[in-house]
């Protein structure tokens, strides 16, 4: 299957006492940034990099170098190479599924890189009675097996007409989330507030496919550099003002008010409930639009206070 | 141990804006990690820039970021300059528009970030936008220049913060259909239910223990029943207090020891 396409990874796909022949395939590349050289600055060229001794500062060879491992303050440990590949499990070549868990479940943080899953020619019955069995249980399977040298989780979970294999990070490689929002005051938002951004965000939204989006980073990078070439001053960052606690209500009625002005003509005003708790809709309306005009002025930043 | 945020810049949904700090939810640093040494000497080894025209060593302070205007001619760029690239999204992730929380592909998700206030002052703002998000089912999206790119990003509400996705770019993802296209539509209807059946029976919960990793486990083995044939030297080490007799009688023991020491500090790395 997949034909045209070069498998990342040939075995089995394994679940209960059913196996099937698939193939593993990269769903995802890196495309190539901008990269920078590496320039001396006290004389314009180019730089190299060499490998040498941290002691000694003698360049070492390749033949020369081999791995160690810190163990504290400097000292390390010399571990061969065939020492450490010993250390892997010999791989059976399945992927042996242990769980089948419920898509609300999954923790995408530990996503690590998606693959596509597919049968090979024999496998294809036991492939996609799986994948229509867990579209219909709304679940996604965890599978192990020995990875490109290391044995590795991955969640399998049905697409289209095939499935996709996304390997996990593993456990120590994730912070978890409520560890990292931890010290985070706990606030909670309700009331009038609550309603605004809600309203907020009913004016924007929308559909997002991130294949049509571009990158304007080469391009704002060329214009600077053509700046500086020029001698032009380079613009400088705008200063971004930050809402005070004490004018975050304000702010909140500006933004749904401006929002609410600018798309008069499609929507209905009395839609929402902040509508109701904040006094009449047409004073609102005139404070959207006094807002509008002015900002359409300079910068659409708001005046403190 | 605090992480580094690895970006600061503001938060912004129309008229409202706040400080915010990012760091990346995954890291490599309690991964098992080998470094390169001299086989000859035990020394570690470590890369040093050298100028490809003069051959001497280039210092630190004096290496920079050059844009290639021609051959062997360079535009210098510092950080400052780069951060004066004329593009909002360096420094302000403006949320633009709103899709439903599970409306954006798997495949598309690069690298998630944890995204919290970075002032006590956009405590509230944060909490405003969080909070919304939350209640409406809604994930943000924006764009946040990352690693000399201008990137997609979606903002999910998590917890008491948000997590911030970076997104794959269209030419990143391959096309599905290519891989996909001669897999049968229809299963068997009649198996279909067995598989059902038996999906049941191993259902099971998320947990992070189905990402454990064994052979990190047997690695730290390995390494530490080196360490245990170190352990001799590693006494010897421990066995040098500031108590000890500054005595002309030295016996061989000590003696051997103190070679033992001196060779080990031979050998550290600077």
């Amino acid at each position: 299957m997949a034909s045209g396409h070069r498998a990342q990874w040939k075995g089995f796909l394994k679940f209960g006492e059913v196996s099937c022949g698939v193939a593993l395939y990269t769903a995802a590349s890196t495309s190539e940034r901008l990269t920078f050289n590496t320039i001396n600055k006290t004389t314009g060229n180019r730089v190299n990099r060499i490998f040498i001794d941290g002691e000694t500062e003698d360049p070492v060879p390749k033949e020369m170098q081999t791995k160690g491992f810190e163990i504290e303050n400097g000292q390390y440990i010399i571990i061969d190479p065939e020492e450490i590949a010993a250390a892997v499990p010999e791989s059976n070549k399945t992927l042996e599924i242990e769980a089948f868990i419920p898509c609300s479940e999954v923790d995408d943080v530990y996503f690590d890189k998606p693959y596509y899953l597919t049968p090979d020619k024999m496998g294809g019955d036991a492939f996609i009675a799986l994948r229509d069995g867990m579209k219909k249980s709304k679940v996604a399977a965890i599978a192990r097996t020995v990875l490109f040298r290391r044995m590795r989780t991955v969640l399998i979970r049905p697409h289209g007409k095939g499935l996709i294999a996304t390997t996990l990070n593993f456990d120590y490689e994730v912070r978890s989330s409520k560890k990292a929002f931890e010290e985070m005051p706990k606030l909670k938002i309700e009331g009038e507030m609550l309603d605004l951004a809600k309203h907020i965000i009913s004016t924007k939204k929308g559909e997002f496919d991130p294949a049509t989006f571009d990158d304007r980073y080469e391009a704002a990078l060329a214009e600077l550099v053509k700046a500086k070439i020029e001698g032009k001053s380079l613009p400088k960052p705008k200063k971004v003002e930050v809402s005070k606690p004490n004018d975050l209500l304000a702010a909140l009625r500006e933004s749904a008010g401006l929002l609410k002005a600018g798309a008069a003509e499609d929507s209905k005003p009395k839609r929402t409930a902040a509508n109701a708790n904040q006094g009449s809709g047409r004073q609102r309306a005139a404070r959207g639009v006094a807002s509008k005009a002015a900002s359409s002025g300079a910068a659409p930043r708001r005046k403190a206070g | 141990m605090a992480p580094r945020y690895y970006w600061k810049g503001y938060l912004k949904l129309s008229l409202v804006t706040c400080p915010v700090a990012m760091t990346p939810a995954t890291s490599e640093s309690e991964k098992v990690r080998f470094h390169t040494l001299n086989k000859e000497t035990g020394n570690r080894v470590v890369s040093q820039y050298i100028d490809s025209v003069t051959g001497k060593p280039v210092k630190d302070e004096n290496e920079a970021k050059g844009y290639a205007r021609g051959e062997n001619d360079y535009v210098i760029l510092t950080d400052d300059d780069l951060d004066r690239v004329a593009l909002d999204t360096v420094k302000t992730i403006d949320i633009e528009k709103f899709v439903p929380a599970d409306s954006i592909e798997w495949v598309y998700l690069e690298k998630p970030h944890y995204l919290m206030p970075d002032d006590p002052v956009g405590n509230e703002a944060f909490a405003v936008i969080r909070d919304a998000m939350k209640a409406d089912g809604v994930v943000g999206v924006s764009k946040l220049v990352m690693g000399r790119r201008e990137r997609a990003v979606v903002l999910e509400p998590r917890d008491d913060g948000i997590v911030l996705w970076s997104l794959r770019f269209g030419d990143e993802v391959r096309p599905e259909a290519s891989y996909f296209e001669d897999i049968e539509d229809e299963a068997d209807p009649d198996l279909v239910p067995l598989v059902q059946k038996l999906i049941k029976q191993k259902s099971s919960h998320w947990s992070p223990n189905m990402v454990s990793d064994p052979i990190q486990t047997s690695l730290l083995k390995l390494i530490d029943e080196k360490k245990k044939e170190l352990k001799p030297r590693k006494t010897a080490k421990g066995g040098k207090t500031e108590a000890a007799p500054k005595s002309n009688v030295v016996n061989i023991m000590d003696a051997l020891r103190k070679s033992v020491e001196a060779d080990l500090k031979g050998r550290k790395a600077g």
